[in-house]
């Protein structure tokens, strides 16, 4: 009776594991965001123009129009961030796209982000620890499909020394 | 002191079982994992040089599940500021495709359809070019769909649309419907040419014997 139920337990758990294992089969979910951001604490001089960088990172197969997109119809990426109390933000400057082309059409020649990028936004911040919330807008495409246009939300935190 | 014995090998041979099946879901599981890596390999190393050849996008699993079920009805504003239906067609086979201005690969398969749909005609095929993007611009859509050659009926879209056909999380997305408002099949993403003229036939052919074609067409049209 004992063994039976031992018995009866073990071929239970070994079930559940078994169907555990199996869930790796289920489809993976879609991604909602084709460019992630990395959140990097970082410290600056107090008082002194400074630079905070923001580093993002575009799926790979994936790209996203450069800020400087080379047609009007195209949506450029960028960055706002909101004010905030103690720092003083200036114009944040973008990195230079690479050249891209989409193999069903060579002749249009368009500037876009791929892999990681970095936003620099400058800034001047009073003593202490700041934390600055903001988004980033960026219009996604792969090899054969594009995808309409998404917000990432962004949150910087520097200290000032 | 036999029972014993006997009760100690039965017990043994559980064990020894039960490992046995851990150890071989546990190999499952590794070789999964490996065969799953190397599918995800495979498919970014594809992605320069197969462009042109599928029209699949690199986001899987974004079709709505309308295959063989009706088409979701809507009444839209075309450029030109009339009302259109999707029941204006009814009995007519229709390619209703999403696309938008900012949209690379939806503009290089714009002209394909525009030269399917005189080719087609004969058997009542429309195209219906829903653009996503509203908040473009009127002339600003319409500058677009001018520069890419279609005469196509281009209607703008209201938000709700995309939420009936599946949220549209891709673009360009095509849904082919049959003459009895069924879709017939659902893409995402550029296919080919050949890709596209298949599904037109196949959307042509579905639904054929529901009545007369020629009949039908003279009771559709915008």
């Amino acid at each position: 009776m004992r063994f039976g139920v031992v018995l009866a337990g073990l071929i239970l758990g070994s079930g559940t594991l078994v169907a555990q294992m199996g869930s790796l089969d289920a489809p993976a979910a879609k991604p909602k965001q084709y460019v992630s951001f990395a959140a990097e604490p970082q410290t600056l001089k107090a008082g002194a123009k400074s630079v905070v960088e923001l580093n993002f990172r575009v799926m790979d197969g994936f790209h996203v129009n450069s800020h400087t997109p080379k047609s009007e119809l195209l949506i450029p990426t960028a960055v706002t961030m909101k004010p905030v109390d103690g720092v003083k933000v200036g114009a944040m400057e973008y990195p230079a796209g690479t050249s891209y082309s989409f193999s069903f059409d060579p002749s249009e020649k368009l500037d876009v982000y791929s892999g990681a990028f970095t936003v620099k936004l400058p800034v001047v911040a009073e003593a202490g620890q700041h934390t600055v919330d903001g988004v980033l807008k960026y219009q996604a495409c792969d090899h054969a499909a594009c995808y309409p246009p998404k917000s990432l939300p962004v949150q910087v935190v520097f200290t000032a020394k | 002191m036999f029972k014993v014995k006997r009760s100690a090998l039965f017990l043994g041979l559980i064990v020894v079982g039960i490992s046995m099946l851990l150890w071989a879901g546990w190999h499952n599981l590794r070789e999964r994992k490996l065969a799953m890596q190397r599918a995800q390999q495979n498919r970014v190393e594809l992605i320069p040089d197969k462009v042109a050849q599928s029209g699949q996008s690199t986001v899987e699993g974004e079709e709505p599940q309308l295959r063989g079920k009706a088409a979701p009805g809507f009444a839209l504003t075309s450029l030109e500021g009339k009302k259109v239906s999707l029941s204006d067609y009814k009995g007519r086979p229709v390619l209703v495709n999403f696309w938008a201005t900012w949209c690379g690969p939806c503009k290089v398969e714009m002209p394909w359809f525009e030269e399917f749909r005189k080719q087609y005609a004969g058997q009542g095929f429309e195209i219906l070019g829903l653009a996503d993007d509203v908040d473009a611009g009127k002339d600003v859509i319409a500058k677009v769909a001018h520069k890419t050659g279609v005469s196509y009926p281009i209607l703008l879209t209201d938000g709700k649309v995309q939420t009936a056909y599946g949220g549209l999380e891709v673009l360009p997305m095509s849904f082919y419907v049959d003459k009895n408002g069924v879709v017939v099949e659902v893409t995402a993403g550029l296919g080919t040419k050949d890709e596209i003229e298949a599904n037109i036939k196949k959307t042509i052919a579905s639904g054929s014997s529901a009545g007369t074609p020629a009949k039908q067409v003279a009771a559709g049209g915008q």
